[in-house]
């Protein structure tokens, strides 16, 4: 059997822990689920639900990737230049640019 | 027999398109399933074209949760919803997995 | 593999960076959806002929 490989990709911080819940959503529905917040937003702290919210989405082989170093390490996420994501979406099934870039 | 088309909603601007698209892919006889998620869901409550969509479309659901983000209540359901339609993010997963073409918006 | 673009708005310089990426050395068609009066049954047919369909922001 395929397994759907899904990519959300998140450039507002508004959209951001909702968007990385909807990839959690994918992995508990048997997908390999990964999330990137991309340049800007520059995110807040994680609070602890969001942080076990990750650590599932973990757990079931997905990640969530961040584009720039303060993003990383606020949150504990992995780095990901943008010509590694694009190389990275080249391998999924579904590429989803989630919610709307801010103004 | 046509191809099945989910839509997957997160952009709140995107319903004219929504709307289009749907219309469009029913004249052509396909079965259409549209879920609208986070800030979407104000669709649900501020465009007028809502009941319709759930008209013409086969299913049309929301997620609960980010119905209620959006500070609406859960017990208000939208005109043209079926209350078992304010659901979960499986309806996403259901897209994916059981429609033959995917669209975000 | 066929990859239908869809934009929504005018692509930015990380958007256009990920699409030529993504499409490399792929059958590529592009829809603009940032218009007065998109087309839609064109889109619809489009969709039903791609492999996948990407919808940039």
């Amino acid at each position: 059997m395929e397994y759907n490989k899904v990519c959300l990709m998140y450039r507002n911080q508004d959209c951001t822990v909702d968007g990385i819940r909807s990839a959690l959503g994918l992995a508990v529905e048997n997908m390999y689920a990964y999330g990137c917040v991309m340049d800007e937003p520059k995110m807040e702290k994680f609070d602890e639900l969001q942080a076990e919210s990750l650590e599932m989405l973990r757990d079931m082989e997905g990640d969530v990737f961040a584009t720039t170093k303060e993003n990383c390490e606020l949150n504990d996420l992995e780095p990901l230049t943008i010509e590694e994501l694009g190389e990275k979406l080249r391998d999924m099934t579904h590429i989803i640019p989630y919610g709307i870039i801010k103004a | 027999m046509s191809k099945s088309l989910g839509i997957f909603v997160t952009n709140p601007d995107q319903f004219k398109h929504v709307m289009g698209i749907t219309k469009a892919a029913k004249a052509k006889g396909s079965s259409v399933k549209v879920f609208f998620s986070w800030d979407a869901t104000h669709n649900a409550k501020k465009e007028a074209g809502f009941p319709e969509l759930c008209k013409i479309a086969d299913d049309v659901s929301i997620c609960v949760d980010s119905y209620k983000n959006m500070g609406y209540d859960i017990d208000d359901v939208p005109e043209g919803l079926e209350a078992n339609k304010m659901a979960t993010q499986a309806q996403h997963g259901i897209i994916i997995e059981d429609y033959d073409c995917y669209l975000s918006l | 593999m066929k990859i239908l673009n869809v934009y929504r708005s005018a692509p930015d310089d990380t958007t256009k960076k990920l699409v030529e990426i993504v499409g490399r050395d792929r059958d590529v068609e592009s829809f603009d959806l940032a218009v007065d009066a998109p087309d839609y049954d064109a889109l619809v047919d489009k969709i039903f002929t791609a492999d996948q369909t990407i919808c940039w922001w």
